[in-house]
């Protein structure tokens, strides 16, 4: 209980990312719903994730998964009712996990009554709330984002004639928060679901809210003040809960978003994760490490949040083009797995379905710095459909049991918002929670387990992290220290048994003991220690001086 | 039984455990460390850069053999090396996705070339590399020779890679007069530069030649290069050639003495023609090897040679040698030869026909070891010198292409009079007490 009431708890959290839609439908309407969800909290409390980060569940056309908002103050009419959701938020908090929701700043939907307003007549007082040229030229040395989908960041408004400007989708006008207005609305709405009780916000698409001629209108010093305003509000009216900030840059760039612990809580480390795909596929550690090399210190009270797959593509915005390709050859061979610039694909498809290289990525997750992020799905090894489109295929219902419809849903199978996974190696006869429980050695038991051994150590949350590079590269070893708590991990990123010698000397004396069987392996001395690891074998010790 | 286990091995432990923590590779680049730590260094800079350009996404080693000097060279080139890297990603350039691993292979004095070659070689077998190269610090290595080495190993499946280099038309005379014409006509193959300082391999001949039981011989131990050439060949392996660029060869490395280049060089040759006998007896033409980019590139600005001194020196050398050349040489040979000698230098002129002649003789010779092998290889350094000059008055003003057809006509009468070799190779000889 004392973690409960830490303002730094979402150091210690691990996050499970859903879709209330994907995942339990209560009134058989092939959609899922909050009522639905909140039926599967206690297997969301089994599994141990401490924090809950919804994706947006607002009223919204659906042009972008809900990340074109209409409504910024209810609940799409899908998902149930505001009701539903203060009694999804307190049996949640009564299972003692918190809940994140998603703030989209930058952008509403066309069909926000803002922006109706706003295109209405180029006098109406909402006007001044979008961002509009009478050209389509201003601010190009901003790229375009959605490359695969949009050719300008300016759409033509035939009602106001004038072209509106957006990042993302151009039925995503983005909001012009030089317009003092613009910041108090959306601080009356973060208001609205604080009072309520949510304990976070993952704010979307952070560098884009300002705008500038002459620059690529990303990351602005305005934006800044903008995020340390929105804190310095939450921290006086609401201590304790945390700001997320989504940022697809580098972590120099990013570090500035945390400011001196005055702007977000957390950011998510966007480059590690392709990182660590390639680690793997490669067999060499000189990914991970050289991110993290360029990787600065953050204030004490932030946290970096990390994660092997979410709703979106797996990003490639931040590493190289040879990277890029390399992850494309390996990963996304089929051109239909590619998006934008990013693999549209699930954790256990792009391993293959080898268990052993889930396990080892999941080992990585939970053992290197950050908050970790778990994927709904992604705990027992769902698969995607990549003939679904948009990023559609990595967003099917989740697979609760060998049932008609995955049991996510009772409705007709044609009802259902997405059709579940059905084929033989993913489909949910073969790949589901219920048949996982039953299993002791399933994915899922062995991950309830990874993440129970993660809650039981606060080195894992909290610690430093310092490399040791021993000679074999395809072993990535590191050791976490936090306080008293100190813990050696040794990862085999290779499909091969491999021998490594670890230095290890300034821990001389020290026993390790294996964590997830609490065995004790010979002490450690002034010779190199050796160790042996089978192929993606991976082992966390504690050490302890006795 | 442990001694003779100890005896068996030539692989330090230390070796052995730096290649555990390699693993298997795709590329595998060997350097013979000099004794100059800056050369080494630029050397290594120009392999880790190689791996940085060209093989972004592959597993690949170098292997840095030293004798007594790991510690400085290790050092200056390991700072090296990490600037590169950092310098490639700062300006954008292509930065290897993999560890570039490097081990080192360190002797307490410098070791010989075949000892050198026979540890990259281990090191290829145990790490299972795919394609291989060894080069010299010497010379002024570049990323993309490396690359052109090693990629049509890599790419293209070939077994062995010999380098061409851009040349003035006048060096290289040995190759070009010798070497060159000399072993495609026994051996078959159309390797221009059998010895080198660079060449490139698969790991399969790597094996193939770790296997042979000839390290302990003295051709092995100096010149080993064209042995793994003649290995290939002889086993139907793929050979090929690629060209570099222009070779620069550093003072520190190169060596002006004619007569231990001939014994090195000439004597490997005729050594390769005795230990391999079997494979070349039998056969008549020579097959072409496939070339990437340009065969040959000949450059003819205007160089100073004193030929007088190089005439003198035949003369003299082949009179003082008579005796020994009246063993070696067939009599009609060696008659000929004393008739060219009494020759005004103005009116001398080395005919390609006996110029074949008299190396066949030679080897034949060698072969049936009429007099101490090592005294018949210097023997030949006059008659040399005396084809030099007759080649250097010939074409000073030859043209590069006139040039090569020369080359290529001197070729054929080599292969023309390999009949006569092989009747000399099988014939009966008596040996001289």
């Amino acid at each position: 209980m004392a973690r409960q009431r830490d303002n730094l708890w979402y150091k210690d959290a691990v996050i499970y990312q859903l879709h209330v839609r994907t995942f339990c439908d209560s009134n058989a309407d092939g959609i899922g719903d909050f009522a639905g969800l909140t039926q599967r909290l206690d297997y969301l409390q089994d599994l141990g994730i401490t924090a809950i980060w919804l994706l947006p569940f607002f009223p919204s056309p659906l042009r972008d998964d809900g990340y074109d908002i209409a409504d910024y103050v209810s609940v799409h009419p899908s998902y149930g009712t505001l009701e539903d959701f203060k009694t999804f938020l307190k049996e949640a908090h009564s299972r003692g996990i918190r809940i994140i929701i998603e703030m989209v700043l930058n952008h509403t939907s066309d069909q926000h009554p803002w922006f109706k307003e706003a295109r209405s007549s180029r006098e109406n007082a909402k006007r001044d709330w979008y961002v509009w040229s009478q050209t389509d030229t201003r601010y190009e040395g901003a790229g375009i984002i959605f490359v695969d989908a949009e050719a300008s960041n300016w759409a033509w408004d035939p009602i106001s004639k004038s072209y509106y400007w957006h990042r993302f989708f151009s039925h995503q006008p983005d909001l012009n928060f030089d317009n003092p207005a613009v910041l108090e609305a959306m601080w009356e709405v973060m208001k609205f679901w604080l009072d309520l009780g949510v304990d976070g916000f993952r704010f979307d698409a952070v560098p884009y809210l300002v705008e500038r001629e002459g620059t690529t209108c990303e990351n602005l010093p305005e934006t800044h003040a903008i995020i340390r305003e929105l804190r310095k509000r939450l921290d006086l009216a609401y201590p304790g809960k945390m700001l997320l900030a989504e940022a697809n840059n580098w972590p120099i760039d990013v570090r500035a978003y945390f400011g001196n612990g005055d702007e977000f809580h957390t950011a998510f480390h966007f480059p590690l994760m392709p990182r660590m795909f390639m680690s793997v596929k490669l067999e060499d550690r000189k990914p991970i490490i050289d991110i993290f090399e360029q990787t600065p210190e953050i204030p004490d009270n932030c946290q970096w949040c990390i994660f092997l797959r979410n709703h979106d593509e797996l990003t490639l915005e931040m590493v190289t083009e040879i990277e890029r390709d390399y992850m494309y050859d390996e990963y996304a061979m089929d051109k239909s797995m590619r998006i934008n610039r990013g693999i549209r694909r699930r954790l256990a498809p792009m391993m293959d379905n080898d268990r052993r290289r889930i396990e080892l990525l999941n080992g990585l997750l939970m053992s290197m710095p950050g908050t970790p992020i778990v994927y709904y799905g992604d705990e027992i090894g769902m698969g995607d459909n990549i003939y679904l489109g948009d990023r559609n295929g990595v967003r099917t219902p989740m697979q609760w049991n060998g049932d008609r419809n995955a049991g996510f849903s009772t409705a007709d199978p044609e009802r259902l918002y997405s059709p579940v996974i059905s084929n033989a190696v993913y489909g949910y006869q073969a790949i589901n929670i219920d048949s996982q429980k039953r299993t002791e050695h399933s994915l899922l038991c062995w991950m309830k387990s990874l993440i129970q051994l993660r809650n039981s150590f606060q080195v894992f949350g909290r610690g430093s992290i310092q490399f040791l590079k021993p000679a074999n590269h395809r072993v990535l070893a590191y050791v976490r220290q936090f306080g008293e708590e100190t813990a050696l991990v040794v990862n085999n990123l290779s499909n091969s048994a491999q021998a490594v010698e670890l230095d290890v000397r300034r821990f001389k004396g020290y026993i390790p003991i294996e964590m997830f069987g609490r065995n004790l392996f010979p002490r450690f001395g002034d010779l190199p220690y050796l160790l042996t690891l089978g192929p993606y074998q991976f082992y966390w010790f504690q050490l302890r001086r006795i | 039984m442990s001694s003779a286990l100890v005896e068996d091995t030539f692989l330090a432990d230390d070796l052995l455990r730096q290649l555990m923590s390699v693993g298997e590779v795709d590329l595998l680049v060997g350097i013979i460390s000099c004794s100059d730590t800056q050369t080494n260094s630029h050397a290594l800079h120009a392999i880790e850069g190689s791996f940085q350009r060209h093989f972004t996404r592959q597993r690949a080693v170098i292997v840095n053999v030293c004798g007594g000097d790991k510690n400085e060279s290790d050092a200056a080139a390991a700072t090296g090396l990490t600037n590169m890297a950092e310098k490639n990603a700062r300006f954008g350039q292509p930065v290897a996705l993999r560890t570039i691993q490097r081990v080192t292979a360190d002797f307490s004095v410098p070791p010989t070339p075949g000892t050198a070659l026979r540890t990259i070689l281990a090191s290829a077998d145990l790490l299972r590399a795919r394609a291989c190269a060894v080069v010299s610090p010497g010379t002024n290595l570049t990323p993309g020779w490396i690359a052109n080495l090693l990629t049509p190993v890599y790419r293209e499946k070939f077994d062995f890679v010999a380098p061409l280099y851009t040349r003035h038309k006048f060096q290289g005379l040995l190759a070009r007069n010798l070497l060159y014409p000399m072993s495609r006509a026994v051996f078959g193959c159309k390797i221009r530069e059998l010895y080198s300082d660079e060449w490139g391999f698969s790991g399969r001949l790597a094996a193939l030649c770790l296997n042979q039981d000839v390290w302990h011989e003295e051709p092995i131990q100096t010149r080993p290069e064209a042995w793994m050439a003649i290995s290939a060949i002889s086993s139907d392996l793929r050979c090929c050639q690629t060209y570099l660029g222009q070779k620069m060869q550093s003072t520190a490395t190169s060596s002006t003495d004619i007569v231990e280049v001939f014994r090195q060089a000439v004597g490997n040759l005729f050594w390769l023609m005795e230990s391999r006998q079997a494979a070349w007896l039998e056969g008549e033409r020579s097959e072409p090897a496939e070339t990437f980019g340009p065969e040959h590139d000949l450059t003819a600005e205007p160089i100073d040679l004193n030929r007088h001194r190089i005439f003198e020196m035949f003369r003299s050398g082949v009179t003082e040698l008579e005796p020994m050349l009246s063993s070696i040489l067939d009599p009609e040979t060696h008659a000929e030869i004393k008739n060219i000698v009494s020759l005004e230098e103005s009116e001398f002129r080395f005919r390609s026909d006996l110029w074949v002649r008299t190396l066949y003789d030679f080897a034949a010779s060698y072969h049936h070891a009429v007099i101490s092998r090592d005294h018949l290889v210097q023997a030949l350094a006059p008659l040399y010198r005396g084809m030099t000059f007759s080649f250097l008055v010939e074409h000073s003003q030859s043209s590069p292409d006139e040039l090569e057809a020369v080359s290529e006509s001197l070729c054929v009468e080599f292969e023309r009079q390999k009949p006569y070799l092989t009747e000399k190779w099988k014939a009966n000889v008596e040996v001289k007490s």
